[in-house]
């Protein structure tokens, strides 16, 4: 019933006197592309060994499927997983390559050689059965690997950065197919990237880690739309998230007035947990500023202008990065995506808009005050 | 060092000069090196008052005399015997240091567990143990085995990977290789075992060939052992019988001597060139890639 | 990698079932019998326990100390001599030049075979009487020499022998050369060092860990040296090449004393330890370690 669902309790992992994983609850729902996201060293990696059985928790369960696996040996967990060095048998073709599990559990050769053939076919690999690993490219050796898991229909497919090895051209077209593969199997994947593009684009869920803990799972738009805290605002979208240092001034049950350097911000929130007096961020995107006139659909109570002196600009073609100074927001430098490609010469002065609403308030722990709490469900 | 390329004539004409005198260093040592190699060869095809008698290489007076008096031997045995004798005993020596050497490498290099520092250290340490230290008690031990007189004491210790040095160079090899496709291979199914089998040993397949040969030539070269454990001249390999020839042999029959040695270092000298990259490889992996 | 340590422990079980029997029981063996009187030839119990008898008839034994002095000089002769000439052609050879591997390979060959019983016997006719050494010096106006029957010459053969065999330690020079990144003397270059100066500040110190694996092997080695002095020269004459390891196997398989070969035996391996020690405490003031790995297991 449950199959392709995964399941972990409590999970922990040390490495000797090494805390790496700090207690890890998770449900992964059949089908779902779950992307593990954070910085390097995070044990991201490290959680997804544990789910393959390469790595046995300190403490906690992991169930895939109605099983308990937490003790199972990994080639009878129902997961197969892709490696980032590939991790192909070099003297092995890519046939052998791809049958080898089923050689060791024993099958008829015929039927290895048919299940293969059904992967290479799926995976366009046919005319480079014969081939050494050697004798492919990077985007080919990627296909293989991924053939390898498609020939044990597994329940569960595991990715640990399975593309950071290749070019970005290449990563891109890879990336597209891995969710197309996703679309064609229905099957459920595990995905670990430190790259929050890849995360964004290909996750169904992405599951946000920070030094072994889980910081926020959700929906990609959800995440992106209602961090909950300042580490997943700040990982997720690029460029960063700017923050600004406030204090709280008033609280009211629809707003929460906050006073930055200069300006004070009343910040639409309900029912915030916090005082006044409070010290607090303020966050808003780079891509939520506006330069220009204000649109005549913003309403007064929403938006605010601010003077700004222009510091730094870095053209991206499609966009442009201006580097601004805002004396009435924060002391630092603020970054503010500007489509298309407007004049902007350093040390002249711009008018900058923001929308209140699309602020993001967290207290003095990180935590995102008021609002996001109430989130409503975000269809992928 | 010439590493940025000068077009520069004065700087041109400095190079070839410096090139000049490395070939000049290079041919000279290299030829001291390699003459008395030549002039063994030589001298077996040479009748012995000739050996004497001039310092051309090239024999006058070209002869089989020395060779097939040398392959007879002065003893009841011809050369033939002292030969497989060697290989009698190298090869199982050769085989069971392959695979003690491979287990007990995978062992460190790979699991996890209490006390493999002290034991790995333990392991380094013999490798500068010196032999003779053990030797006394080895030959008592082996002689209470009534091993004396056969080849086990030659080769049994080999199947417990006595020689740290060959464990330290496959643990080398090995943590030069990323665990990744031994983990692919744990989830394709494999138990530790396969892993070594499947996996592991195709991927250090140079570093065990480094391991055989090593140990094919060492033995070859290898005196003391059998010369305290070995008592029957029928049992002698060729290490030993050489000695013995020189002590046998009338004083002026140095053709047939050197004609022995030539066939001894035949073995070796093939193998060498056949595989000598494996030799290089080998015996850099424990002190520059650590 | 895995947890499992039974089976880690069922992998290096080979290895400490002979480290037990074939290292450290016959190690304790020796020194236990190092303080007794045993012969060969007697039955193990007939071994009286002597105290320090051995080791005090040591002290006053003639024999013993000229062959503990030849061994020194051996030694402090063989090794700074052998490093020092790998590590002259070791640089020599690492240039881009045509034809590096035959000359590689030709200095490589004498150490492949060096050990062999049929170089020695080689060796013994090149410095005979008649021998090629001296063919060569009669051939070049000079005088020929009594290489293997004058004591002080006797101890140089067998010097050279294990000189001609400096490929082994030349091949890891090399390899150690060419693991010196070339952008290190692209950028001193740039900086202006000269070449001497590239030498001693960025060859040498990044050279020195195989300086130190070379000169531990070397030593290790030169002491324990054996089948040299045994075959071209028996030890003679006037025990002049009587080296440490060839009085241990005479008193033991020769003159049958057990008891003393034990103590010879161990007065060598402390010696060697001693060495050790030495050079790996003294490793951290001159030996360079410049990426230190962590041992990621
Ligand atoms: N086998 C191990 N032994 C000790 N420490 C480990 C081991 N594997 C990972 N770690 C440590 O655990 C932390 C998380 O590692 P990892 O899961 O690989 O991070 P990442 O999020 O980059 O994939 C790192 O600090 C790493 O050093
Ligand atoms: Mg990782």
């Amino acid at each position: 019933m449950a199959k392709g669902r995964v399941l972990l309790r409590g999970v922990t992992k040390c490495f000797g006197a090494v805390d790496v994983i700090k207690g890890v609850d998770l449900e992964i729902a059949p089908g779902e592309l779950t992307v593990f996201v954070g910085p390097s060293g995070c044990g991201k990696s490290t959680l997804l060994r544990l789910v393959s059985g390469l790595e046995l928790p300190t403490g906690g369960s992991i169930m895939i499927g109605d099983r308990d696996v937490t003790l199972v040996h990994p080639s009878e967990r129902g997961i197969a997983m892709v490696f980032q060095s590939y991790a192909l048998y070099p003297h092995m073709s890519v046939a052998e390559n791809m049958g080898f599990g089923l050689k060791i559990a024993g099958l008829p050769k015929p039927l290895i050689k048919e299940k293969v053939a059904k992967a290479a076919e799926i995976l366009q690999l046919t005319p480079l059965l014969d081939r050494k690993p050697r004798a492919l490219s990077g985007g080919q050796r990627q296909r293989v690997a991924i053939g390898r898991c498609i020939v044990r229909e597994p329940e569960v497919f595991l990715f640990d950065e399975p593309l950071s090895n290749l070019d970005a051209a290449l990563r891109g077209q890879m990336r597209v197919e891995i969710a197309r593969l996703h679309a064609k199997l229905g099957a459920t994947m595990i995905y670990v990237t430190h790259d929050q593009v890849e995360a964004m684009t290909l996750a169904t869920r992405i599951v946000v880690l920070n030094a072994g803990r889980i910081e926020q799972i959700g929906a990609p738009i959800e995440l992106y739309r209602h961090p909950a805290n300042l580490f997943v605002a700040g990982f997720i979208g690029s460029p960063a998230m700017n923050f600004m240092d406030g204090i709280v001034e008033a609280v009211e049950t629809n707003s929460v007035s906050v006073r930055l350097n200069g300006a004070t911000l009343r910040l639409p929130r309900h029912d915030a947990a916090v005082k006044p007096g409070a010290k607090v961020t303020v966050g808003i995107r780079p891509e939520h500023f506006r330069v220009g006139p204000t649109p005549a659909d913003m309403d007064d109570d929403q938006a605010v202008e601010f003077d700004a002196i222009i510091d730094l600009v870095e053209r991206l073609g499609g966009e442009t990065l201006a580097h601004l100074r805002m004396p009435s927001l924060s002391d630092g430098v603020l970054v503010v995506k500007i489509s298309g490609d407007v004049p902007l010469r350093i040390g002249t002065g711009l008018r900058v808009g923001i929308r209140l609403a699309q602020c993001h308030l967290f207290d003095a722990d990180g935590r995102a005050v008021g609002e996001p709490a109430a989130r409503a469900v975000v269809a992928a | 060092m010439s590493l940025i390329s000068t077009p520069r004539r004065d700087v041109a004409w400095i190079g070839r000069f410096s090139a000049l005198l490395r070939y000049g260093v290079l041919i000279g040592v290299g030829l001291i090196m390699l003459y008395p190699l030549f002039w063994m060869v030589a001298a077996s095809f040479k009748p012995n008052h000739e050996i004497f008698g001039s310092v051309s290489l090239w024999p006058q007076d070209p002869t089989m005399d020395g060779v097939v008096k040398g392959w007879r031997t002065g003893t009841e045995y011809s050369f033939a015997t002292y030969l497989l004798n060697s290989f009698a005993f190298i090869m199982p020596k050769v085989v069971l240091t392959v695979v003690s050497s491979v287990l007990v490498a995978y062992g460190f290099a790979r699991f996890r567990m209490p006390g493999k520092q002290l034991w790995f250290a333990l392991m380094v340490a013999t490798i500068l143990l010196p032999k003779s230290v053990l030797l006394i008690p080895q030959y008592l031990m082996f002689r209470e085995f009534g091993w004396l007189d056969t080849y086990l004491p030659l080769y049994v210790p080999c199947a417990f990977a006595t020689d740290g040095f060959f464990v330290f160079m496959v643990v080398q090899f090995l943590r030069g290789i990323p665990p990744d496709m031994e983990e692919a291979a744990v989830i394709d199914g494999c138990n530790s075992l396969q892993v070594l089998w499947h996996v592991v040993v195709p991927v250090i397949m140079p570093a065990i060939i480094s391991v055989a040969l090593f140990q094919f030539m060492w033995s070859l070269n290898d005196f003391l052992y059998p010369l305290i454990y070995l008592s029957s001249v029928g049992k002698y390999p060729v290490a030993l019988a050489l000695k013995m020839a020189i002590d046998v042999t009338e004083a002026t029959a140095w053709n047939q001597v050197l004609a022995m040695s030539t066939i001894a270092l035949l073995p070796s000298l093939i193998v060498f060139f056949l595989a000598q990259k494996y030799f290089v490889e080998g015996i850099t992996s424990g002190s520059v890639k650590g | 990698m895995y947890d499992n340590r039974v089976s880690g422990y069922l992998y290096i079980a080979p290895f400490l079932i002979g480290l037990a029997t074939f290292t450290l029981f016959p190690f304790l063996a020796s020194f236990l019998l190092s303080f007794s009187d045993y012969q060969l030839q007697d039955p193990v119990e007939q071994a009286r326990f002597l105290g320090l008898g051995n080791y005090t008839q040591m002290a006053g034994d003639d024999t013993f100390h000229g062959s503990l002095g030849v061994t020194f000089l051996y030694v402090f002769i063989t090794v700074p001599l052998k490093l020092a000439f790998a590590l002259f052609i070791a640089f020599v050879l690492n240039f881009k030049l045509r034809g590096i591997g035959f000359f590689r390979t030709a200095y490589y060959v004498p150490s492949i075979l060096g050990g062999s019983v049929a170089i020695a016997v080689l060796w013994r006719y090149v410095f005979a009487g008649d021998g090629l050494i001296n063919q060569v010096l009669v051939w070049a106006g000079g005088e020929p020499l009594n290489w293997l029957g004058e004591p002080a010459y006797a101890l140089f053969t067998v010097v050279l022998l294990r000189l001609w065999q400096f490929g082994s330690a030349m091949v890891v020079f090399l390899a150690g050369l060419q693991n010196i990144p070339t952008d290190l003397y692209e950028a001193a270059t740039i900086d202006g060092a000269g070449k001497a100066r590239i030498f001693f500040t960025i060859t040498l110190p990044l050279l020195t860990p195989v300086i130190f694996f070379n000169f531990i092997m070397q030593i290790v080695q030169a002491f324990q040296e054996f089948n040299g002095p045994y075959i071209i020269t028996g030890g003679g004459p006037l025990k002049s090449t009587y080296l440490l390891p060839l009085m241990i196997y005479e008193e033991a398989f020769k003159y049958f004393n057990v008891g003393y070969a034990a103590a010879l035996s161990w007065v060598l391996f402390l010696i060697i330890a001693l060495f050790t020690i030495i050079a790996f405490a003294s490793a951290k003031y001159w030996v360079f370690y410049g990426n230190e790995r962590e041992d990621g297991e």
